[in-house]
């Protein structure tokens, strides 16, 4: 799979955006380059898709937004998470350490 | 692009959210400044630092138009979605999502028919004003004890002047008429003689023309009528030219002056009912409508004081309480009392009109409701228990689900769609029984249930059904959601075979619980229908004292018209007399008769009582209740087979010429005689004294249910009936539906403008005296049985899934030398103690619930101990039953192939 192996699986990149608000609110640009530190660039997220992702967080109730002035002076919007936003997140985390065992589980068996 | 959808779409969206564009834009554009700004920093040329920022970012234009997509609601995409998922989950598995409609149609059905009764006779506005503040005014007696007996007209007269705490009195009537139509067929209507107060009282407006004029009150005021909506179209087809032509009842002219809507009778036919006596149309059975109104004369010339033909009616004044209103009629009554002789030891005694109208009715429409309700909630269990059973089917399929990122609100409302579509389906399967039982039901109910014509499904029925139904969805869906939310991902994937023993037996504890519900359900219905059951079955195990086998009755009433009834000549009515000889000539010559008679009342018609006097003891009847009078032609006994204590029956030449007779029933004996020999004692009423000539048994002429009253019978034609009424009653071998259109040709034959009606056989008369009993008794077994049904279908359905779920443990003990009959005993055990549990809590649901029902029990206490351990024993053996068919199946694992497989 070589050049691949960086893809998200699919509806990853919402927790990684959840996740990366928890800590303070952020505009768009700050979230891609926080995830790209996290996963000292081994995750690789096409920056734009991010934004799909964004509207979506937010419809679902999970993160606002507010336009704001960045410390250059330059007018950005930014995003903050919501309370339910913070049980989502909770709730991904569990299942997705359930389901990364699962499929640990499934890939260190032996074939019969 | 150029399709119109497409261009209104963009229109709308750029309309609605332009400033969302305007943001988005700006967002991205920061977006790739910055990170531009980066790339240049990091040293690369401007112009290939902005490429690569462009690059990194991905296609902006595609990204717009994904996060435009992202910002729309979604609901109506993902319910359709899941919506299109549960109908191929219901399609996949037809068994499952047939019992499971089918079971919701049925419990939705039944609660939707019995529910739309119940609203329409006990719920629903009453189409009167006010009518919480209408009290029905009884008079009482004090020496026979009973409390609902009609009034006199003076009495009423005497009540209307003196009250002060009523704003309004009122009277009416029952009466049944002649309607004699031009060139048509003679018809017995029932009608009301009504004071003019009374329909303004109530509220009710005539449809066409006006209400009765205070002065049509007065006995030589001409012959006015309202009449009902359905004989306005059955006879004038709605024509509104119809005031002031006439109508010709009981062989006089009336004029028609206004048309009253149907429900005007409201509470007439059910007062009557409740009356001691007087009943009038009410004791044909069946429920009469009043077609016809007509000004009741208070004549105290005709009407005296010492009858009781009228039924009082009174509004409160404003402020006024029943109990005010109850002293001050007391009071008046025993003015009356001192100053009239016939007025002994009566009173008066107020009853809420609407007591008196639903109070017979509504402990067991309410019984009713309150049981199909539980089989509801049996239903419910049920396919709770088959969804929580195939949840463990589907275990691994919500699993897959949760990894895939589904959430679980949204797996939630899957499984909520899911029950929403089952109890969709489960509505209209319901609906459709409910309007084809509907009318069933209402053929079968008794007689004399308020308004139940009206009974109907309507919006308020439908409303109700629906706000059910989602509870029902409700409870359905998130029952095995719950219970799905609880499986364990990482063992349901590790599993291959996705079947843990863990969960499993989790879920086989949620279903055991379900069905432990439903059996004790079942106990609880199953034992209000044996209290009901054997209860009716005590009601027709009472001999009536009366034959009915081989008999039937036709109903008369002779016109004044052409029967003249002069007071001088009494009892002398040679008319009468004529017709009632000729009549029982003619019909005992009718091929297959063996006995006819005329009474004035057939042997279940309550008829009338009187007061009376024992020649020589005078001062003793002063303490003595009345007496009912029947009228009878001599072949009354031996047609209903009243057998004969003492004494002598009835002879032809009883008649108006020879000294005047009685015979007394054995309850008169009892009460009257004690200790002394009634047969030749003399007994006084109507101006002449009447020597007692023999005694008869007792016959039950008030129902099966009351004791029998003392009761003297006299010579038809020594004492004719002031009113004309006559009852034939023939006794004849063979088919006695050849034999009534015979009879009723002889009838024409004599009178051709005579209405014949209450034809039937006297068993069908008696069985609908029970009607209200039968009905209730049937309807409750059949929700008893449709619970057990359901207990018995979870009881296998829980046990088959343990025995599969145990298949390699019993194959095991098998294979270590277990028999075949161990293996039948284990699991028929489980199911034993799931039955003792559910009995257990059903038995103590029933000990709580059966006092509901003690007001429709006859003969037998609400805790009856037979009953309660016949239903135990019922419910008992069906849950064994039920268990034994899968261990049978258990014991047919073959170990060999169990061992190999595991």
């Amino acid at each position: 799979m070589g050049k691949e192996s960086g893809d998200l699986i699919p509806g990853t990149l919402d927790m990684l955006v959840l996740k990366a608000l928890q800590l303070e609110p952020m505009h768009g640009w700050g979230i891609t380059e926080r995830i790209e530190q996290w996963s000292k660039n081994v995750l690789s997220i096409n920056q734009g898709s991010l934004y799909p992702s964004l509207y979506r967080l937010q419809r679902q109730g999970w993160i606002t937004s507010d336009w704001g002035v960045t410390e250059n002076g330059r007018r950005a919007r930014y995003y903050q998470i919501t309370r339910s936003g913070k049980k989502q997140l909770a709730e991904e985390q569990r299942n997705w350490k359930r389901l990364s065992q699962a499929v640990d589980v499934i890939l260190e068996m032996t074939a019969p | 692009m150029d399709s119109p959808r497409e261009i209104w779409s963009r229109l709308r969206l750029w309309l609605r959210s332009e400033s969302m564009e305007r943001e988005m834009d700006e967002e991205m554009r920061f977006h790739i400044d910055q990170s531009t700004e980066r790339n240049f920093r990091a040293g690369m040329p401007p112009e290939e630092a902005r490429r690569a920022a462009l690059v990194s970012f991905g296609g902006v234009e595609r990204f717009k138009e994904e996060s435009r997509r992202e910002s729309r609601p979604r609901l109506l995409e993902e319910l359709l979605q899941d919506l299109r998922y549960g109908i191929r989950a219901l399609r996949r598995n037809p068994g499952f999502t047939l019992v499971a409609v089918l079971t919701l149609g049925l419990g939705i059905g039944a609660n939707t028919a019995i529910f739309s009764v119940v609203d329409g006779v006990l719920l629903r506005p009453i189409p009167l004003e006010r009518a919480d503040r209408l009290m029905v005014v009884w008079e009482t007696d004090r020496n026979t004890g009973t409390t609902r007996e009609p009034a006199s007209v003076p009495d009423f007269v005497d009540l209307r002047e003196r009250s002060r705490r009523f704003e309004a009195l009122a009277a009416f009537q029952g009466l049944e008429v002649n309607l004699m139509p031009a060139g048509g067929e003679p018809s017995r209507l029932a009608a009301l003689a009504i004071t003019p107060e009374l329909l303004p009282m109530a509220g009710i407006r005539p449809l066409l023309g006006r209400v009765f004029l205070p002065a049509e009150e007065k006995p030589d005021a001409p012959g006015v009528v309202l009449i009902g909506e359905a004989l306005w179209q059955r006879l004038f087809a709605r024509d509104p030219t119809v005031l002031g032509r006439t109508i010709c009842l009981d062989g006089l002219q009336y004029t028609v002056i206004g048309v009253l809507p149907d429900t005007a009778d409201f509470g007439s036919l059910q007062i009557l009912s409740a009356a001691d006596y007087s009943r009038a149309f009410a004791d044909r059975g069946r429920g009469a409508r009043v077609e016809v109104w007509v000004p009741l004369r208070t004549d105290p010339q005709t009407t005296p004081r010492s009858t009781h033909p009228i039924f009082v009616l009174g509004r409160l004044a404003p402020g006024a309480t029943p109990e005010q209103a109850q002293q001050e009629m007391s009071a008046v009554m025993a003015d009356l009392e001192k100053t009239f002789p016939e007025n002994t030891a009566r009173g008066a005694f107020l009853e809420p009109f609407e007591e008196v109208v639903f109070g017979p009715v509504r402990p067991a429409l309410l019984v009713l409701l309150g049981a199909v309700a539980l089989v509801l909630l049996a239903a419910c269990a049920n396919i709770a228990s088959l969804l929580v059973a195939r949840g463990a089917v589907r275990q691994r399929e919500v699993a897959v689900r949760t990894v895939l990122g589904a959430g679980w609100r949204r797996l939630i409302r899957q499984f909520l769609v899911e029950s929403t579509l089952l109890t969709a389906a489960g509505v209209g399967l319901g609906l459709l029984l409910a309007v084809l039982t509907l009318d069933l039901l209402v053929a079968l109910a008794p007689g004399g249930i308020p308004r139940l014509s009206e009974v109907g499904i309507d919006g308020r029925v439908l409303g109700m059904m629906l706000a059910v139904s989602v509870l029902v969805a409700l409870a359905v869906g998130l029952i095995p959601a719950f219970q799905a939310r609880k499986t364990d991902l990482q063992a349901t994937l590790k599993e291959e075979a996705g079947r843990g023993a863990t969960t499993d037996r989790k879920r086989s504890r949620l279903r055991s619980l379900l069905v432990v519900a439903e059996l004790a359900l079942a106990v609880v219905l199953s034992v209000g229908a044996g209290l009901l059951l054997k209860s009716f079955w005590h009601l027709q195990q009472i001999d009536p004292g009366f034959r009915t086998q081989g008999v039937i009755k036709a109903e008369y009433q002779l016109p004044p018209s052409r029967y003249p009834r002069s007071f001088a000549a009494w009892p002398d009515w040679p008319e009468q007399k004529r017709f009632h000889d000729r009549l029982l000539e003619r019909v005992r010559s009718l091929p297959g008769v063996e006995s006819v008679a005329v009474a004035g009342n057939h042997p279940l018609d309550a008829g009338f009582t009187n007061s009376f006097t024992v020649v020589g003891r005078e001062e003793e009847a002063r303490d003595w209740p009345e007496i009912s009078v029947r009228r009878v032609s001599p072949g009354y006994f031996e047609t209903l087979d009243v057998p004969l204590v003492r004494g002598r029956l009835l002879r032809d030449g009883d008649g108006t010429s020879a000294p005047p007779v009685l015979l007394v029933n054995e309850e008169a004996v009892r009460r009257f005689f004690p200790g002394r020999d009634p047969l030749g004692q003399k007994i006084s009423f109507w101006g002449s004294d009447r020597t007692i000539v023999g005694v008869v048994k007792n016959e039950r002429f008030l129902g099966l249910a009351k004791t029998p009253p003392p009761a003297v019978y006299a010579p038809l034609s020594q004492v004719p009936s002031v009113t004309g009424a006559g009852s034939l009653l023939v006794r004849a071998r063979g088919d006695l539906s050849t034999l009534s259109p015979a009879v009723r040709g002889v009838i024409r034959e004599l009178d051709p403008e005579l209405a014949v009606f209450g034809e039937e056989p006297l068993a069908t008369t008696l069985a609908d005296s029970m009607g209200q009993q039968r009905f209730t008794m049937l309807l409750l077994a059949a929700f008893a049985g449709l619970a057990l049904v359901l207990a018995v279908v979870g009881v296998y359905g829980v046990l088959s899934f343990i025995v599969v779920q145990r298949t390699s443990e019993m194959g095991i003990r098998m294979a270590l030398g277990a028999s075949q009959n161990y293996v039948v005993r284990m699991v028929v055990l489980q199911g034993a103690r799931l039955a003792l549990v559910g009995l257990v809590l059903g038995l103590a649901g029933a000990f709580a619930l059966t006092r509901f029902l003690r007001g429709l029990l006859f003969g037998i206490e609400a805790t009856d101990p037979l009953t309660f351990a016949a239903v135990l024993v019922l419910v008992f053996s069906s849950a064994l039953l039920a268990s034994w068919l899968p261990a049978q199946r258990a014991t047919e694992a073959d170990p060999m192939s169990i061992l190999r497989a595991s």
